[in-house]
């Protein structure tokens, strides 16, 4: 079955806003995601900027993470398997990031 | 590629675990960081139930849940207390530095969590802090509700939420209030507003003003939840018994008062099945243990009444005598006309409408009572009894001009259609 990944991007700030209550229901509907059959795997990043490295003339210049400018992070990614990507993004419109405030990109993972 | 988390199951949490975690983690570090640093304690526990909803939903819920976010915070208030030093926090960082992090499954944990729980209630209502900031401040704290949720559960404004709150953390600060208990005379003072808070934020979860939102049935939850607490405690009073056993009895028969299409049941009527019966329990529970004594508070009243509706197997059964009765005996002690009112509704069940009737109509002068829809639902639902339906439908048009909620107000056109179409 082909997979496709979710990149999970959302502003970290959202979540602060949330009252206890509201934590707990969030955290309960993210890990419920990472049980459903369709489910691969799920991997949270780090709350760090990251490096980027850019090849300009001359040596590779390594800078801090590409989110100076937008709030938006890369904060977490699944992989699900879908038949292909209108089921895949059937499937992504239920994940509760979208629910939350945050933006999910989804790829076909090639070759598969 | 297997799933990353085979610990817990998304449902291994408990209903409201990170809401009640949050009132007693408040609790708990205000206490070790002083009620001045009251703000301080409440961040520390946002950072740590930040940092759950950050790696829970990819790691799964660790096997204990409570000390994990005890440990994180307990962690968090250290580094707060090395990065911002303020008189008196050498202390606190010692004593932290020195312990680790509580468990609350050890039961001598767990009694300590409970008294600082108990403190902070008995600090949030100091008769020095104004009523509303105290209700509030309770359930901020000891409840662990957000700004909003209590914003959302009194109509009110966030903004005029959170600056009463700011109001009454200044005033803790500048006062030097602490979490000392009272003694004496004031230890009794001081019980009463907090059994008057703890009923306060009940009957605005049992009164819906409108439509029907699941924070105001957290309300009662949460009345509840802290009268149990007071009621656990030595210093518990057959009032705060009274107090539990009312809110206990009436809170069993919240699944019952609407139908599934979401129309409001009249008590009389209702399916007395779908009561609760371990909340019924609870109730009788606490309402024996509120008989030992002399006192006879409004509190014994009400419970006695709520019992009497639970005692009766049917609707057939309710010893209307004795409710009556029992109104008489509540009006003595709290003369307000919202009492005459729901007595006016014992007084036709016992002498008949008319009877009933005249004593609404002398009600009808309480400037209090002129705009309330139940006056004139009441009101209507006698002369209806009368056969005078002309009258009734009257009535029961200008109820619904009030303000009232949508499940009322269907209610109301259905009483309404009943006056006949001449009406």
């Amino acid at each position: 079955m082909p997979q496709y990944m979710l990149l999970l991007y959302g502003d970290p700030a959202n979540w602060a806003t949330l009252s206890a209550d509201e934590m707990q229901k969030a955290i309960q509907k993210y890990f419920a995601w990472t049980q459903k059959p369709f489910t691969k795997d799920s991997h949270r990043l780090a709350d760090d900027p990251g490096r980027v490295i850019r090849p300009p003339a001359g040596k590779p210049r390594v800078t801090d993470g590409p989110y100076s400018e937008t709030k938006e992070v890369l904060g977490g990614y699944y992989t699900i398997e879908a038949a292909n990507y209108d089921e895949a993004v059937k499937l992504a419109l239920e994940h509760p990031q979208l629910e939350y405030g945050g933006t999910i990109e989804v790829r076909h993972v090639w070759g598969t | 590629m297997g799933h990353v988390s085979a610990a817990a199951e998304p449902g291994a949490l408990l209903e409201h675990l990170f809401r009640h975690q949050a009132g007693r983690m408040v609790a708990h570090f205000a206490r070790l960081l002083g009620p001045a640093h009251l703000e301080l304690a409440e961040e520390i526990v946002q950072e740590a139930m930040l940092r759950a909803l950050q790696t829970w939903p990819y790691q799964g819920v660790p096997e204990n849940a409570v000390a994990w976010l005890f440990r994180v915070a307990h962690n968090r208030a250290i580094d707060a207390l090395r990065r911002n030093r303020y008189a008196g926090g050498e202390e606190a960082l010692e004593e932290l530095a020195r312990t680790a992090a509580k468990t609350p499954d050890d039961p001598l944990v767990e009694e300590q969590l409970r008294d600082d729980e108990l403190r902070m209630i008995f600090m949030c209502c100091h008769p020095e802090i104004p009523r509303e900031a105290s209700v509030a401040l309770s359930l901020k704290t000891v409840g662990g509700f957000s700004v909003r949720e209590i914003a959302r559960a009194f109509l009110a404004d966030d903004a005029a939420v959170a600056q009463r709150l700011v109001r009454a953390k200044r005033q803790i600060r500048e006062q030097r209030l602490t979490l000392e208990m009272p003694h004496g005379a004031e230890l009794n003072q001081r019980l009463d507003s907090v059994l008057e808070v703890i009923y306060f934020v009940f009957n605005e979860g049992y009164t819906a003003h409108e439509g029907q939102d699941l924070i105001r049935q957290d309300l009662c939850a949460e009345a509840l939840r802290l009268g149990g607490l007071v009621a656990r405690a030595s210093l518990a009073t057959p009032r705060v018994h009274a107090l539990v056993a009312m809110m206990a009895l009436q809170a069993a028969r919240l699944p019952a008062r609407v139908d599934e299409a979401g129309d409001l049941v009249l008590l009389e009527s209702q399916d007395r099945t779908r009561w609760d019966r371990r909340l019924i329990a609870l109730g009788f529970q606490h309402f024996n243990l509120s008989m030992i004594g002399e006192d006879v508070s409004e509190y014994h009243v009400q419970a006695a009444i709520a019992a009497t509706h639970a005692r009766a197997g049917d609707a057939e059964s309710i010893d209307w005598p004795v409710i009556l009765r029992l109104y008489d005996q509540l009006l003595a002690i709290n003369p307000s006309p919202v009492v005459a009112l729901n007595r006016a509704v014992a007084v036709a069940k016992v002498h008949g409408p008319a009877a009933a009737l005249a004593e609404v109509e002398t009600l009808e002068r309480e400037r209090k009572l002129r705009d309330y829809y139940l006056l004139l639902a009441v009101r209507g639902h006698l002369l209806l009894e009368l056969g005078r339906s002309t009258e009734a439908a009257e009535h029961f048009r200008s109820a619904l001009e009030r303000p009232c909620s949508e499940p009322e107000r269907r209610f109301l056109r259905r009483k309404l259609e009943q006056c006949g179409p001449s009406a």
